[in-house]
């Protein structure tokens, strides 16, 4: 799959490697990932193209105030509004640790100040595809709310986590933005791809340097998956090290 | 060539008389009266309509208006493909000129990216051209181009300025002369008979033997039926910017003339009218 080193780029049937690979691990660990194909419409026959999905309830800060505020205004400055939020904003809640949290739940005052935090329980659906024009994995993704309404673009920033925030907005190619689900044609968020070589390159040659089993697709997910809330359990890697191939990955 | 250019002036100013219409549930203060507009065929239809949206604005009250959005026939039309791939897509052969219903609220999150403003249409275009050179270059041309080429790009288009456009763009349709092509052609093919909105793979303009390869063969190898065989009646018609291009025609030079300026070829595959 890697043999070329020299150049770490990732082929379709390296891509669908991986994603079977990542599928088993996910059976074993109860992760929750599943393959979705496209039925082939006239004149598709014999393209058959898939992608990986997963659909997770999050409990996620989301400050309703400002939101409102930077939708009402609805002018050409609102795109820049939306990238530099005010990060004390919703920063506070999203940033407690655990250590926090005890104290917090020691002072009784501080506990009504974390229950009065808009925390929403949202649907956020995953996607992993393939893109061809950039030789990589591209994740896409949308979230609803309980009552089932999608969430605004603005809605999505202020619910991620005020450190990833910055980091995007100070790489602005990198940046989420609402674009077609290129298999099913309706509105997803998608982190642009465009960068996601150049990030993976020092990885993929570390493990040149010292050979070992890489699956692209996982080392990726486990760096752009954490930024929209998608977290990859560690064990997905005490899996793999285990197995001397990627095709025979087994549990100890 | 230089008479190649005139292929490229007239795919430029290609136009689509269009009648805009306001939904008839849209609470109004008095009748609106359809308006008129001549729309350019490689442009997108938010950033071209705000004369629309002001002629209608003045019939709405304020608190009745949201997001602008148009609709033919019942399919929402999605402002990020260039209109003529809208109209050939949904409205070749019918009569013009071509009518279109606007809205101003129940915006359908389903079907349509929003576009609150100007910015993210040109994102939207400058991340295509980046796409369109990752295939055709390695992303090599448009890294190499400054942020100011960059706008000289999408100015061209927001302005309809045909010079200041390709001054620029013939930097993203060069390619080495003993390779005859780009790496990949950046291309998509539409079509309305399945969900899957197109499809878009790697395909070189030249085979590993050296041929030059058409749209016949892309479209045999992405789309065979979209082909008419030998004493078949042929049920679909492959259209770019409106017309019928021969098969034989070959794609690097469809590529570079026949593009739209995302620098994407947009072939729509259409059922052939029955009448």
């Amino acid at each position: 799959m890697f043999n070329k080193m020299s150049c770490p780029a990732l082929d379709e049937p390296g891509f669908h490697a991986c994603c079977q690979l990542l599928l088993q691990q996910s059976e074993q660990l109860g992760d929750g990932w599943s393959w979705l194909e496209l039925g082939g419409g006239p004149g598709e026959e014999g393209s058959e193209v898939g992608y990986l999905k997963k659909t997770v309830l999050r409990s996620v800060a989301v400050d309703s105030n400002p939101v409102q505020t930077q939708e009402a205004s609805g002018s050409e400055t609102e795109q820049t509004s939306i990238l530099q939020p005010e990060a004390q904003d919703t920063g506070e809640p999203a940033s407690l640790n655990a250590d926090d949290l005890n104290d917090y739940i020691k002072d009784e005052d501080a506990v009504c100040t974390a229950v009065d935090i808009n925390s929403q329980v949202l649907q956020y659906e995953y996607h992993i595809l393939y893109s061809c024009s950039y030789s990589t994995p591209v994740l896409y993704f949308r979230a609803f709310t309980m009552e089932g309404r999608s969430l605004t673009l603005q809605e999505v920033w202020s619910s991620i986590h005020p450190n990833y925030r910055l980091c995007l907005q100070n790489s602005p190619l990198t940046t989420i933005t609402q674009q077609e689900h290129p298999l099913l044609g309706q509105p997803f968020f998608m982190l642009h791809p465009c960068k996601t070589e150049e990030f993976m390159r020092p990885l993929l040659q570390a493990s040149h340097d010292q050979p070992r089993p890489v699956n692209y697709v996982l080392s990726w997910l486990s760096v752009v998956g954490p930024v929209v809330g998608l977290d990859i359990p560690l064990k997905y890697c005490t899996l793999l090290h285990p197995a001397s191939s990627l095709s025979s990955a087994e549990p100890d | 060539m230089a008479d190649d250019k005139d292929v490229l002036r007239d795919v430029w100013f290609g136009r689509i008389p269009t009648c805009f219409t306001l939904n008839q549930d849209e609470v109004t203060e008095r009748e609106a009266e359809p308006y008129y507009l001549l729309l350019p065929r490689v442009s997108y239809l938010t950033l071209v309509t705000d004369k629309v949206k002001k002629h209608f604005l003045k019939v709405m009250r304020s608190e009745d208006v949201e997001e602008m959005w148009f609709e033919y026939e019942g399919t929402p039309l999605k402002w990020h493909y260039p209109i003529g791939v809208l109209f050939d897509l949904h409205a070749s052969n019918t009569v013009l000129p071509w009518n279109i219903t606007v809205h101003f609220k129940s915006f359908p999150d389903q079907d349509l990216l929003h576009c609150p403003s100007n910015s993210i249409i040109e994102a939207h275009f400058m991340s295509s051209i980046k796409e369109a050179d990752a295939l055709k270059h390695k992303s090599q041309v448009v890294n190499d181009m400054q942020k100011k080429d960059h706008k000289q790009l999408w100015m061209g288009l927001q302005n309809d300025k045909f010079d200041q456009f390709w001054a620029m763009n013939r930097k993203l349709m060069e390619y080495p002369t003993e390779e005859g092509g780009f790496r990949y052609i950046p291309f998509r093919i539409y079509q309305t008979m399945s969900d899957r909105p197109f499809i878009q793979k790697l395909f070189r303009p030249v085979s590993p033997e050296g041929n030059t390869l058409t749209l016949g063969d892309l479209l045999k190898e992405m789309y065979p039926t979209a082909i008419t065989n030998d004493g078949e009646q042929k049920r679909y018609q492959v259209v770019i910017h409106g017309i019928e291009p021969l098969l034989e025609t070959p794609l690097q030079w469809l590529s570079e003339h026949l593009s739209h300026p995302d620098n994407f070829l947009h072939i729509c595959v259409i059922p052939t009218p029955t009448d």
